[in-house]
Formats: C-alpha cells, structure tokens, sequence
C-alpha cells in the first residue's frame, strides 16, 4: 500500500512542472485574448479619435480648390492660391484626365511661425510647412508632395521614384544629357550614338533576361563595377577569392559576383531621371488620357505600358526619347572678353611669385 | 624681404577688393526650418502599446505551444539530430523551405556546432499573405527565444519572423540565381543568437545567466566567427566611408560608456560590459528573450553583440565553459577566464 501511494506521489510530483506549464499556457492565452479584445477596441476608438482629430484640425481651416488640388491650410501670409494655380497646370500636363482624381487626396498643411523659438502644438494631422516661404516654394512644396492617382509598385520599382511634375523640366533633360554623355558605359554610349536596341536596354523596356551584360557590356566595366562599387561587399568571407580573381582581371570571376548580388541591387547605368523623363515623353506623346493608360493594367510589362500610354510602339518612343535628349545639349559656358585675359594676367602673376621665391628656386 | 611681404599685401588687398562686395555681405535671409513629425493621438498610441502588450504575450504563447510541438518532432527525428527547423504561418506549421533547411544546417556547421546537448528548434515565422486586421501585425527585426528551463533542460527554441523580403524568398518567390546562398545562411545564423550559445556551452550559470538577461543578451547575439561580413557592418567602419557620414549619428548616440571604450578607455570598456551586473535581477520563468535586431537600437558597447562570440574564441572552449558555468560573479569569472582585467582586454 505504501509503495503504490510513493509511486502515485511521485507521479504527481514529476507531472507538477508540466500542470504549471499548462496552467502558465491558459494564464497567457487568457492574457493574450484579453490584450487582443481590449486592442480591437483601442483601435475602434483611435479610428474615431483620428477622424475628429481630422476634424479639429483642420476647423477653421480654409480651402482652397484649384482644378483637381484641395488644399486645406490654417489662415496664413502663404500664397497658397497663387501658388496652386502655378502648381495645377504641370500637375494637368503631367496627370491629364486622371488629375480629376486628385480630390480623392486633399493636400492638409498647416503654415506655423518660422521661429524656432516658437513654441508650436503637436501636430497629429498635415505637414507643417513656415509661413515664410515664397510663391515659388510654396509651388515647389505642392509639386513635391502630389500623390500620383492610382501609382502601383511594379511601376515605382521600375522607375525608382515618385511621379511627379517638375518645376524644371529643362534641367532635367540636360541632366539626362549629361548622363548619356558621361558614364563609363558602352550601352549607354551606344544609346547616345543612336542604337535604340542598347537604349531599350539601358531604360529596361525591352527584353530584360541578361541584364548584367546588357548594361555592362564589356569585362572592364564589370570588373570597374565589382572592384570601384562593391569591393567592401565582396572583400569578406567566401566571395573574398572571387574579389581577388576579379582584380586580377578573371571576368568569369567579376561576373560570377555580380550575378550573386541579391535582386534589384545590380546599380542601372543611367539613373531614374532617365526613365522620369521617358514616361513623361510617353504621355506628353498620349494626351490627356495617357496617364490613365499607363495605370490601367499593372501586371503587364512596363515596355507595354508605355506604348500603350503614348499611343506608339515602344521603339518610336524611346526614339523620341532620345531625341528630347540629345535636343537638350546644355548651353556653351560663354565666357566673358576679358576673362582669357585675367587668367593670363592670374597664371603671370603666380609665376612671377614662384620664379622670385627663393623657396621653390632650385 | 620686405618687398615681398608689401607685395604680398598688395595681392591680398587687391582680392579682397575684387571678391568681396564693399558693404559687407548680406544675409541670405534663410532660416533652418524643421518641420515636426505627425504624432499618433493619444488614442492612437494607446492602440499601439496594447497591440506591443499583445506581442509580447502572444510571442510567449507561441514560444510555449512551439516548445511542445517541437518536442515531438525532435523525438521523431533521427538520432543525432540537434537542429530542426520549421516554418510558421497563420499558426500553422508546415515543413521548413529547402533553402532554410540547407542554409540553417550550413549555418550550424560554420558555427562549429554538430550534434549538442541543448538542441535547438527554430521556427520561421512567415509573414501573412494577406495582412488581417483583426490583429496587430507582428514586427519584422524581433526575434523571440525561450531558453532551456528545469522542466525542458535540453529545447532552445527561436521564432524568427522573416518579414516580407524572406517570406517571399522562402516561399520560393525570389529564388533564383541572383539570391545569394550566403545571405539566408547569415540571415539564419545571426537568427539563431542566443540558442546557439546554449548548444554551443550549455546552459549557463545564474550569474551569468542574470547579467545576460537583465541587457537581453546584447552582448551575446552572435556566435558567429566573422559577424561583420555582409550585414554586420560596424558603425565605426561605415562612418569612415565615403557618402556614409550619416553613421556618425549612429556613434553619437552611444552612452558616454560605449564612447569611452571607443576611445580605449579600460574604464569605459569595464563600465559598458558589466552596466546592471551585480543587480542580481531575478531569471524569469519561462525565460523568454525578445531581442530587438531592427536599426536604430542604441548598444551599450559598440560591436557589442559580438562581444561573448570573440570573447569565446579568444579565450578557447575550455576557459570559457570555466567561465559560462562559473558560480563566481560575472566580473570575476570573465576576468578570470581572459586572464586579465576585462575592460583592458575590451579595450584592446
């Protein structure tokens, strides 16, 4: 009899850490269903909480309407309408009818003294933005912050930044010039000399299997690439032997490392200023409804998209592309008359100091 | 001699009154504006720490149901086996991705670790395809451990949310040629943090199980011998860098501590390692870990998760066992085990 009764003893003895286990289990999840219910209404009321604080932050509050921008603003010395207006029509020429959706996104600023000795109320909803600022940064501030209607990943991803209208859309293009005319690229010269296959590649409209040596075409620009931008990536642990192979000009190496680099890391040739401006070359090309066009089916390739948009197969857009490009030449620096005099009088000037110099005489 | 200096004078002048405009300059009339951010109302943000509230016990839960399960799969598994590895989603448990399953066993091979005592079970949290609203999504960077304890004296168990990027990898999305093996293996190896120094050295003792526990194991994150391939940039090394200045801010935020063993200060570098030894803070049981891996987290010594790693290999297994199991306090039994004093060695 005692025997049975050690055993049962025992038995519950070793069993009480698994019982505090369970008890410790039910413990938590009647915690965690309680944190849960408690949270779903918390969030209930912040839902409301945000919706009047909406409300009250924006009472009192002007609005002013300028084609499809609702801009709702605190009463302040900021050219709020003068600046919208400026600011509407690159948003119309850029967006087209889909600017009409624009509404549907009410811009929420809220002008504060510029002051930094100002004690300012915390803010929950807008931008804050100094009542001090100008007609042309008050335009700047609208265009920079436009949300791009119906905008979808896999056409941010491609272009690697926001759509939005310019305020300098010369200098954008120059700069696009620029680049075509200084990367150490072959594709890139190619596209500059005219080969529109090489331009589809650099933009990446085209056929996109093989991207590594479509962008950089030659061994020297891979090895430039591995050994110039990822040399501190490779030069630790299992791809350090490759690094050093690639240094020694083993392109099999180089190109090895590259191809190992995770998804969208391989650097473009030409940045994102260059596909901004051919989607603005698409719908300027398209008309009004070429916006709507270009957002209409996301799944599709983006060459198809923007063909779609400009109404042109995609070859004769990047054409027009590059024509815009090229048109945008930068300007001469024109120098002044006397200015090749005053750099001769200058480099006289230091010579003479340098040939007097007992220092540097030898 | 002297004409030159009144020549000298003569061309400073003549600069200046072609350079500089005769009224003295104007102000630009710019001011440094910085606009706040938008705050959370307050209901808001009482949303938000009830949802944390809700993490944390939900993590613990999940630890405990896991910690049951696993059992059962580690007793079916095959002899000799100390590393299994799931996937996790919505609650239900499917088998892990080939490519976690090799690259976790890669990982536990680099760390040195074959068949161990204390046997590890990882669980890869795969992020919800679509995000439900009913409640609080779970944070990406976060991991959670629960340490071997009297009743379970030989399960370490790790849930590692994977986030979005490697869910999709691990779903077999992204998988491609241009995905590097080496990355899950460092994403996996870095995840397993402080299980692999219970399969590695056992469970430790209460000293310094309790200095551990009361930073959350910051010094103790990675075993791995070469932490700062890939992801592990230090701070220091990527401030130096050009286009990287920014890092600074990084090293600016360190406590004064951290900054004087930066600076080789043993005293520093003493302070740093052993803040809140001594308080003897109780080990909680069950001894959950939740370790926050996102950007942003402030160490207490820079490097620092690395610290017990290097401390491990410069020492040798032998005397840091002598250390990791030693009844001493933690100061003492490390310094015993380096043979010298620790903020020096540190320092160094």
């Amino acid at each position: 009899m005692s025997r049975i009764l050690g055993l049962v003893l025992a038995a519950s003895l070793l069993a009480t850490p698994l019982r505090g286990q369970d008890s410790l289990m039910a413990r938590l999840r009647r915690q965690a269903d309680s944190l849960l219910s408690t949270w779903r209404e918390a969030q209930l009321l912040a839902d409301v909480a945000d919706s009047l604080e909406l409300v009250r932050a924006t009472a009192g509050s002007d609005t002013i309407a300028v084609g499809g921008l609702r801009i709702i603003v605190n009463p302040s010395p900021l050219p709020w309408r003068e600046a919208a207006e400026r600011a509407w029509s690159s948003i119309d020429s850029l967006y087209g009818s889909a600017g009409e959706d624009l509404p549907r996104y009410p811009y929420i600023f809220r002008a504060v003294d510029p002051d930094s000795g100002v004690r300012r109320a915390v803010l929950h909803v807008g931008v804050e933005l100094p009542w001090d600022l100008d007609v042309r940064a008050t335009t700047t501030v609208l265009l920079s912050t436009v949300v791009a209607p119906d905008f979808d990943a896999a056409l941010g991803d491609w272009l690697g930044a926001a759509l939005r209208p310019t305020p300098r859309p010369q200098e954008d293009r120059t700069a696009v010039f620029v680049q075509l005319v200084t990367v150490p690229s072959e594709a890139v010269r190619a596209c500059f000399l005219g080969d529109i296959s090489r331009c589809k590649d650099v933009l990446q409209v085209g056929d996109s299997t093989g991207l590594l040596e479509r962008w950089y075409v030659t061994p020297a620009e891979r090895e430039a690439l591995v050994t110039e931008g990822f040399s501190d990536y490779f030069a630790r642990g299992a791809t350090a032997p490759s690094l050093q192979s690639c240094r020694r000009h083993r392109d099999d190496a180089c190109t090895a490392l590259l191809r190992s680099l995770p998804p969208r890391t391989l650097p473009r040739p030409l940045d994102h200023a260059a596909r901004i401006l051919l989607v603005r070359t698409a719908l300027r090309a398209g008309g009004r409804d070429a916006y709507r066009r270009l957002v209409a089916r996301p799944n599709a390739a983006i060459g198809e998209r923007l063909a779609s948009a400009a109404g042109m197969d995609i070859d004769s857009l990047v054409v027009r592309w590059r024509n815009d490009v090229i048109a945008s030449r930068p300007r001469p620096l024109t120098l002044p008359w006397w200015a090749s005099f005053a750099a001769l009088g200058w480099t006289a000037f230091f010579g003479f100091c340098a040939l007097r110099s007992s220092r540097w005489r030898l | 001699m002297k004409r030159w200096i009144l020549a000298g004078l003569v061309g400073c002048m003549a600069l200046a009154l072609a350079y500089l405009p005769p009224r003295g300059a104007k102000s630009s009339g710019r001011s440094v504006f910085m606009a706040q951010p938008a705050w959370g109302t307050p209901a808001r943000q009482r949303a938000q720490a009830l949802a944390d509230e809700w993490r944390v016990a939900d993590a613990s839960l999940r630890l405990l149901r896991a910690r049951r399960h696993m059992q059962v799969l580690m007793r079916g598994a095959s002899a000799g086996t100390s590393l299994v590895v799931v996937n996790e989603s919505a609650e239900v448990m499917t088998a892990a991705a080939p490519v976690a399953d090799s690259a976790i066993h890669v990982a536990w091979r680099q760390l040195g670790l074959g068949e161990t005592k204390v046997r590890v079970a990882v669980i890869i949290e795969l992020a919800a395809s679509s995000q439900r609203r009913a409640r609080p999504l779970l944070e990406a960077g976060v991991a959670t451990y629960l340490a071997p304890d009297s009743a379970h004296r030989t399960t370490c168990v790790a849930v590692l949310p994977a986030g979005s990027y490697w869910t999709r990898v691990f779903r077999g999305a992204r998988v491609s040629g241009q995905l590097p093996f080496e990355a899950v293996v460092q994403f996996l190896k870095s995840g397993l943090g402080p299980c692999a120094f219970y399969a590695a050295y056992g469970t430790p003792s209460n000293s310094v199980r309790a200095w551990l526990v009361s930073h959350r194991w910051d010094l103790a994150l990675t075993l791995d011998p070469d932490p700062r391939s890939r992801q592990g940039n230090s701070p220091i090394e990527m401030a130096d860098r050009e286009n990287h200045s920014w890092f600074w801010e990084a090293v600016y935020a360190l406590p004064p501590s951290a900054v004087a063993c930066l600076a080789s200060r043993p005293d520093g570098c003493r302070d740093a390692v052993f803040a809140g030894a001594g308080d003897d803070p109780t080990v909680p049981v069950p001894d959950i870990m939740r370790i926050d891996r996102r950007w942003g987290r402030v160490p207490r010594l820079l490097e620092g998760q690395r610290f017990l790693g290097d401390v491990a290999r410069a020492v040798g297994r032998d005397r840091f066992v002598s250390f990791w199991t030693s009844p001493l306090p933690v100061d003492t039994a490390l310094a015993a085990a380096l043979k010298r004093p620790v903020g020096e060695w540190t320092a160094d």
